[in-house]
């Protein structure tokens, strides 16, 4: 019987954020601070001419004005990718501080450090800048095009291609398609959705005496931030610290690196005054100028044999990865790994292409590239399905992976319980009753089920710090941060478990890289997986090194001493932690460890099976129910497991039904506030029931794995398939707006 | 930039003449402070009349409920006399931004702020209210129709005079009202569509209807030849779909980015009108069976 | 123009000079150096900056602070007696409605203020009460559990 793992422990963090007591970079003045703001370009793509910051440096309180002449002339790139890539990645470095271009309405021309945020903000106003206006983009396709402008300069991939065309495939995927009974093709359309975390992106930057830097930052990966900030500003990594302070009001993948620029710019305005500045982005900054998910093109090709076999599967996206790269060098074969290895398919192939465009630029957000891609396979399995006469759910049953199945991937799949967890949400959904009941009038219901599986990936170079106080407490700390996701819970709770401790023994540190190991950041719903493994081998290593003092104390053999319920027994002897801990603090001896990941990933799987109601007037979809089933290996905290299925569900309801940036025809984005971006509200809410399906993972820490980004992946073609079921239409378009949805109810009556 | 607390609406009037066209008048200014932010305006005296005494209630009086010139939506939302004689406006008061807007966000500011999709200002409209404008030269009473001289723009001068109050007729046997909205979320969110709907029926056939639709033109527009072809006739299936169809006749919506294309407004609209006047038929059928 | 304020904030009484265009939001945070109370957009659109102005929930970055003259606001610093969290703070906690809490303080005082005017609200109007909060964590799921839960407290604390 396990003590803490499988709990629902209260947040640890909980009273200070109910108190208000909780300190986020928004929080964090400085004696002596300077506020900073940015010059913004209200052009989508331009060459600055020239710039003439005098007017502006003269204002009273203004003390610094930083723009592409008097910046570093370093190339780099703001996501965590560049400087975490994997040794056969070359990352793409596209950015400066600022250029003497812009590429998107939004792009920093120059910033100002001035004594108030007033002052900083009216010399922005008095910067004066003539811009040559060049042609802009806002669709991949057309950036392909003959008629295009290049964004950036050609690399020889061709025009806008930010790099090679993606290729991958195993068998003879042509071959296969012409031996398949029952194909499929479709191409679906992805819109740009935005994270949206609440506290918009942020930093404080701060120089020490001896040349170093100290930055709060907003970002999910302090550790990367500094060698970011290092490589440009050309200070040493040693001499650069970033802390997250000690919360970040939520992430979603896009702080997978830098906050924007806000790090960096900062840390310009901070170098160039010697104070502390403080730069905040706005809402409309942080919608606007911020990385968002890849929006753009998918073509799917399904091909199954008579009995329901699946044959052959093509992947084809064309994505848009806006004016940067950012995590954009990686997203088109994303595509690809998460797209054709949730099924047996013998036979795939995939080429893929991600373009640059005059529009903010994408990078991480939760699933990344994982909605796009089940989008696009679960609307070829229905379409199979519909062809065969076959159930949905007996069709995809017939299909999916199983342990020991080949697929695709540089890991094996070691666990699944996927079946199970199509079969609970099917369950909680009232398939059997609901599915294909015929449908008429004005309000017609629906229900729809998708699937999917993640990554939770370790990490070799990620650690976590742990140190047995005199008193028998626990001190540990890791690089990551807690950006909500409820590591600086869980990880004590898998401390707690592996040493038998009290929870309330131990103290948890994060995301300050002064104080904590090098980390690879939070993302890739990692943080769980890869730090408990940590953990655990931290605990391994500080048990044994334990047992090894007390039997050279004792003068017994290590071998025979145990480690049992925080009590160190030998032959003769036994110690509490307590009384060890304070008989080696006076002995001069301390017990300070560094726990290790390894290097492995394992597949968490998800079913979403929705229930809809289609105003067929209107075109208003409305979601009654999402029942979501997750395979999480063991759930460590089972409350907090639910809290991010609620939460990612809820975001995959958004992109199915609201969510997504537009841009004018000079790529101007129109839903530039919350306002005006259609995130759900509380009053939005459907029924969400949240299904933990467990299974022991042979890899992960209990048994856990990832779960984060889950949530958010089979959601939206669960709701789409629904919507079908309701009005026998199939949408390929996210998302579906009312627009939209009338749209195809008029197509449907007028082919008819 | 000064700020004075107005004691009561001559107060504000008095305050606002002095300042001779440099001041302006601010209830909840859930709108006004970010016009300033942004520098659309730049006064020199800011008039604050959500403490005015005499402007914070809601009055049934014999002829009219008279709602005053600082009344927020949340208050009139919530207001029994309101909920019972005039639902259309009390639903078009629940549906504005969030809750927290709503506890600071005036009805006469929604109608001063003229934007074409204010929700009170549809619902006002289809009830026949009319709005007491305060000025140096005394009260002016102006009807819905007449509060807008285009887009944004009222016909109240902010920088000299204020909504005092507002009268909705009382409602008689007979009489109801309701209000529809379409919209992308269920907070923060304006409408892409509203429609507000309020008739009279006696012996079972319409003697007169109020139709008002929004965002389809400036200010709350309101649908004549629907209205007309009501009258005369009982609030039949038929019938109502019928003046639906009719209240294209002064809608004249633009595309929005997010809130629906033109297209999409012309086609929905009809549906909206069609389902608010079903609500008052409702309503009446009620009424007439608890009379019984 | 500075303008002379007076306020009570959490009980106690507050007296500063202010300018016309700072906002209460500004006060809190930069003057009296409640950063409890968040800033999301600005603009009233998302509630972080929610507080309760003379007994309403209202943005706090969007009143004038002279607007809030002789008035009495409740942040959430105020909400815990002493150690005791309030029945809200305790709910949120226990029941997982807490992420990345930089919405927390916003929404607790949109049901604190709920709460106080309708001791038992139904669900429905709970979600009235805190859909101009915006979460981008929990899905509100465990956000209206906690405030059912509250409830509960508050009525067996009451009886």
């Amino acid at each position: 019987m396990k003590r803490y793992v499988g709990q629902s422990e209260a947040r640890l963090d909980g009273v200070w954020k109910a108190t208000g007591a909780a300190g986020y970079t928004h929080d964090v003045t400085l004696p002596n601070m300077l506020y900073a703001k940015i010059l913004r370009s209200s052009h989508a793509h331009a060459n600055i001419l020239s710039l003439d910051a005098s007017e502006a440096e003269a204002l009273p309180g203004v003390r610094a004005v930083a723009h592409w002449e008097n910046t570093p002339r370093v190339l780099y790139n703001g996501s965590a990718f560049a400087v975490t890539a994997a040794s056969h990645f070359t990352p793409i470095l596209d950015q400066y501080v600022f250029d003497n271009k812009v590429r998107f309405v939004g792009d920093e021309v120059a910033a100002v450090a001035a004594d108030t945020e007033a002052a900083a903000e009216e010399a922005c106003r008095r910067i004066r800048v003539s811009y040559e206006v060049l042609p802009a983009v806002s669709d991949p396709l057309e950036a392909l095009g003959e008629d295009a402008a290049a964004i950036h300069e050609d690399q020889g991939w061709g025009k806008n291609m930010l790099h090679a065309p993606t290729e991958a495939g195993v068998g003879d995927f042509e071959a296969a398609w012409a031996e398949c009974d029952v194909t499929y093709e479709g191409t679906v359309k992805l819109p740009v959705q935005k994270q949206v975390p609440m506290e918009t992106s942020s930093s404080v930057a701060q120089t020490l005496p001896g040349g170093g830097l100290r930055v709060w930052s907003s970002s999910q990966t302090p550790h990367q931030v500094r060698v970011l900030l290092a490589n440009v500003l050309d200070i040493a990594e040693s001499k650069v610290q970033v802390i997250c302070p000690p919360f970040i009001g939520g992430g979603f993948g896009q702080r997978s690196g830098m906050s924007g620029k806000a790090e960096m710019i900062a840390a310009v305005l901070a170098l160039k005054t010697g104070r502390p500045v403080k730069l905040e982005y706005d809402r409309h900054e942080e919608m606007t100028a911020t990385d968002s998910r890849h929006g753009g093109y998918v073509n799917v090709r399904l091909g199954a044999k008579k009995d329901g076999t699946f044959h052959a599967l093509s992947l084809d996206p064309v994505l848009n990865t806006g004016a940067y790269c950012s995590w954009g060098g990686t997203m088109s074969m994303k595509i690809y790994t998460f797209g054709a290895t949730v099924y047996r398919v013998p036979n795939t192939r995939h080429f893929g292409k991600t373009v640059y465009t005059n529009i903010l630029p994408a990078g991480a957000m939760r699933g990344f590239g994982n909605p796009q891609a089940m989008f696009a396979v679960e609307t070829a399995v229905d379409a199979i399905a519909r062809k065969l006469g076959r159930d949905p759910i007996d069709l995809r049953m017939q299909n999916i992976v199983a342990v020991g199945d080949d697929w695709d991937n540089p890991f094996e799949c070691v666990s699944t319980e996927l079946a199970a967890c199509v079969r609970r949400a099917a369950d909680a959904i009232g398939w059997a009753e609901k599915r294909g009941r015929k449908q008429e009038g004005t309000l017609r219901r629906g229900v729809g089920i998708a699937v999917g599986r993640h990554v939770s990936a370790s990490d070799r170079a990620s650690g976590v710090f742990l140190r047995l106080e005199a008193d028998g407490s626990l001190y540990m700390t890791s690089g990551v941060c807690d950006m909500g996701n409820g590591i600086t819970t869980t990880l004590p709770q898998i401390l707690a478990e592996s040493l038998s401790i009290p929870l309330e023994r131990i103290n948890m540190y994060a995301g300050d890289t002064n104080a904590t190991p090098y980390d690879i950041g939070g993302h890739s719903t990692r943080s769980l997986y890869d730090r408990g493994l940590a953990v655990i081998n931290a605990a391994d290593q500080l048990r044994q090194n334990l047992l090894e003092y007390a039997a050279e104390v004792w003068g017994e053999k290590s071998a025979a001493l145990r480690y049992e319920a925080g009590v160190i027994r030998g032959a003769q002897n036994s110690w509490t932690l307590e009384e060890l801990a304070l008989y080696a603090h006076r002995h001069q001896r301390r017990f300070e460890v560094i726990g290790r990941g390894r290097d492995s990933t394992t597949a968490p799987w998800e079913a979403h099976a929705a229930e809809v109601e289609v105003d067929m007037e209107t075109g208003v979809v409305k979601v009654i129910k999402v029942a979501a089933a997750h395979d999480v290996g063991v759930a460590i905290n089972p409350a907090l497991v639910e809290g991010q299925i609620e939460g990612g569900v809820l975001q995959g309801i958004g992109y199915a039904l609201r969510e997504e940036i537009t841009f004018d025809e000079n790529c101007v984005p129109y839903n530039d506030s919350i306002h005006k971006y259609m995130l759900p509200t509380a009053g939005d809410v459907p029924v969400i029931e949240s299904i933990i399906v467990e299974a022991n993972d042979p890899l992960g820490p209990f048994g856990a794995k990832g779960v984060a980004e889950c949530s958010v992946v089979p959601t939206a073609p669960a709701i789409v398939s629904a919507v079908e079921d309701a009005t026998g239409i199939r949408f390929l378009e996210l998302p579906l707006t009312p627009v939209r949805v009338l749209q195809g109810i008029n197509e449907a009556r007028a082919s008819q | 930039m000064k700020y004075v607390m107005a004691n009561s609406g001559a107060d504000a009037v008095d305050i606002l003449r002095r300042a001779n066209g440099d001041g302006r008048v601010i209830a909840g200014g859930t709108d006004l402070v970010l016009d300033i932010a942004g520098g659309k305006y730049a006064p020199s005296v800011l008039v604050d009349i959500s403490a005015a005494g005499d402007m914070r209630e809601i009055v049934p009086r014999e002829q009219c409920i008279a709602i005053g010139g600082s009344v927020t939506h949340s208050q009139a939302a919530r207001s029994e006399v309101i909920l019972r004689e005039a639902p259309a406006l009390a639903e078009a008061c629940a549906a504005v931004g969030s809750l927290q807007i709503r506890n600071v966000a005036t009805l006469a500011g929604n109608v001063v702020n003229a934007q074409p999709a204010a929700d009170a200002a549809v619902a006002l409209s289809a009830l026949g209210a009319t709005c007491v404008v305060a000025g140096e030269e005394g009260d002016r009473i102006l009807p819905m129709e007449r509060m807008y001289e285009g887009f944004g723009k009222s016909a109240v001068d902010s920088a000299r005079e204020l909504v005092r109050e507002i009268r909705v007729p009382r409602r008689k046997k007979g009489e109801a009202s309701a209000f529809i909205r379409l919209e992308m979320r269920k907070a923060l969110a304006l409408p892409m569509l509203n429609v507000a709907a309020a008739a009279r029926v006696e012996d079972g056939v319409v003697v007169w209807a109020r139709i008002s639709m929004a965002p389809v033109g400036v200010g709350p527009v309101r649908a004549v030849a629907a209205e007309e072809g009501l009258v005369g006739f009982s609030l039949e299936e038929e019938v109502i779909l019928r003046a639906a169809e009719k209240a294209l006749e002064q809608a004249n919506p633009r595309s929005n980015p997010l809130r629906g294309t033109r297209a999409y407004r012309m086609q929905v609209l009809p549906v909206l009108v069609a389902r608010a006047l079903r609500a008052v038929r409702t309503q009446l059928e009620k009424e007439e069976e608890e009379t019984r | 123009m500075n303008q002379e304020l007076t306020l009570t904030v959490n009980g106690e009484e507050h007296t500063l000079a202010v300018e016309s265009g700072e906002m209460l939001l500004d006060v809190l945070r930069g003057r009296l150096h409640l950063t409890g109370t968040k800033k999301g957009c600005g603009e009233g659109e998302c509630g972080a900056c929610t507080i309760i102005l003379n007994g309403k929930a209202v943005n706090s970055c969007m009143i004038p602070a002279l607007k809030a003259q002789g008035g009495r606001v409740e942040t959430v610093e105020g909400l815990a007696d002493g150690e005791k969290l309030h029945p809200l703070q305790q709910a949120f906690v226990e029941e997982g409605a807490i992420q990345c809490g930089f919405c927390t303080p916003g929404i607790l005082m949109s049901a604190k203020a709920l709460l106080d005017e309708t001791p038992a609200p139904d669900s429905e109007q709970i979600r009235e009460a805190i859909s101009g909060n915006v979460c981008r964590c929990t899905g509100y799921v465990k956000v209206e559990q906690a405030i059912q839960k509250a409830v509960k407290m508050l009525g067996e604390e009451n009886s």
